[in-house]
């Protein structure tokens, strides 16, 4: 297993999404520490010296030091607001749902409104798209 | 890429090895009243402790060094231990009940009296006082100890306060052994040394497992696990301490001062 470390700070924080690490996929299967399936690129900060506490800025890795540096200039890294549709998404202009994982689930309440019911629909990569049995409504996974 | 603050945590096989050890164990314990020979609860218990230290130098793993332990993680890691200790509320409550529902009213083969005709009991003044001292001034040393790591990032400052603490916590323990080692009743004397030492034997268990904590705290704090800001095994064992110390300071009331 290839693991190389990054030194990420406030400096390069844009350059971030790019860095963070592509084997982040706890959906594959390959999650499992198996040989050289992919390279784990975890960022790391500069260290502290070993006679006080470091601080977050310092010491943090991985995905808590993406929050804690994302969070000191005030924004989050993560995608956690429900996604507020305008329209239908439709076969010539999917829904597209941001993932990088294989698979995602998906709960459909029938946007614009919220026509029906929640139903949870599980959108892969390797079809062409997923419908909502109940709306219609069209979903892909983007890229 | 992982668009959410989650940890989706990866397969591992502590948790069914440390099922199989906990169920390994409560079966050797029925064997043992059965009257069989202790070899299966030792070899249950080793490998209990096996797999829950396994299990748990994972999460460190998974914290420290992968950096898996966002804000939302470690409210629900807070939110799973606070749930734990109102478990341990729970069963601490079921001993007590038990000790009340014998002492308030007592019976008429014990002679009607709390504590039973012919039960010396133990002088709450003596060394249970000089535990509660111990206990209480180990809650303010490790007070010390995480306000020092807050405020003043002294380092040396931490490890010395929570040394304190832990020597404080292992003393109260040698104490506890030397008081059952010469207690005037045992385990099997009536109703009262049953209750007795149910509660203050489960106190003690509680004591050593709150200490261990302390002292891998302690080992982290050594190793620069922690930050002033992202130290949530240190919080977690002194939230663990200061409930140990409040069972204490009840058991004191009602075990040892009202009892007598």
């Amino acid at each position: 297993m290839n693991v190389t470390k990054r030194v990420i700070n406030l400096k390069n924080l844009s350059g971030l999404r790019s860095a963070v690490a592509t084997s982040l996929r706890p959906f594959s299967a390959a999650a499992v520490m198996k040989s050289d399936d992919h390279k784990i690129d975890i960022q790391v900060g500069k260290g502290a010296p070993p006679e006080r506490f470091g601080t977050d800025e310092e010491q943090a890795t991985g995905m808590a030091r993406l929050e804690r540096l994302a969070a000191l200039e005030g924004k989050s890294p993560f995608d956690m607001e429900p996604l507020q549709l305008m329209k239908k998404g439709t076969k010539t202009e999917p829904t597209v749902v941001a993932s990088g994982a294989p698979w995602r689930l998906i709960g459909c309440q029938g946007p614009p409104g919220e026509d029906h019911e929640l139903i949870w629909i599980k959108v892969e990569r390797d079809h062409p798209y997923d419908r909502c049995p109940e709306c219609g409504n069209v979903y892909k996974l983007s890229e | 890429m992982q668009l959410y603050p989650n940890h989706i945590v990866e397969t591992s096989p502590w948790p069914i090895v440390t099922s199989i050890s906990l169920a390994n164990t409560l079966l050797s314990i029925v064997l043992i009243l059965q009257g069989f020979n202790s070899l299966s609860l030792k070899i249950s218990i080793i490998s209990l402790i096996l797999s829950m230290s396994l299990w748990w130098k994972d999460v460190i793993i998974e914290s420290t060094y992968q950096g898996h332990h966002t804000t939302i993680v470690m409210s629900g890691i807070k939110i799973g231990f606070l749930l734990f200790i109102l478990s341990e509320i729970f069963v601490f409550l079921s001993v007590f009940w038990a000790q009340l529902n014998a002492a308030l009213v007592p019976e008429i083969e014990l002679g009607g009296l709390w504590p039973p005709l012919g039960i010396e009991a133990v002088n709450p003044f003596g060394i249970p006082l000089l535990n509660t001292l111990l206990l209480l001034s180990s809650g303010a040393t490790v007070t010390w100890a995480h306000y020092s790591m807050i405020k003043n990032t002294n380092k040396k400052e931490t490890i010395i306060s929570l040394f304190l603490t832990i020597l404080y916590a292992t003393i109260f323990t040698l104490l506890q052994l030397f008081e059952y080692y010469y207690a005037p009743f045992s385990f099997v004397d009536g109703v009262y040394g049953c209750t007795f030492y149910a509660g203050t034997g489960l106190h003690a268990l509680h004591v050593l497992v709150g200490n261990t904590f302390l002292i891998v705290a302690l080992y982290r704090i050594i190793k620069n696990h922690f930050t002033q800001t992202h130290h949530l095994g240190f919080e977690l064992a002194i939230i663990y301490w200061h409930f140990v110390d409040i069972v204490w300071l009840l058991l004191f009331i009602i075990f040892y001062y009202w009892a007598s």
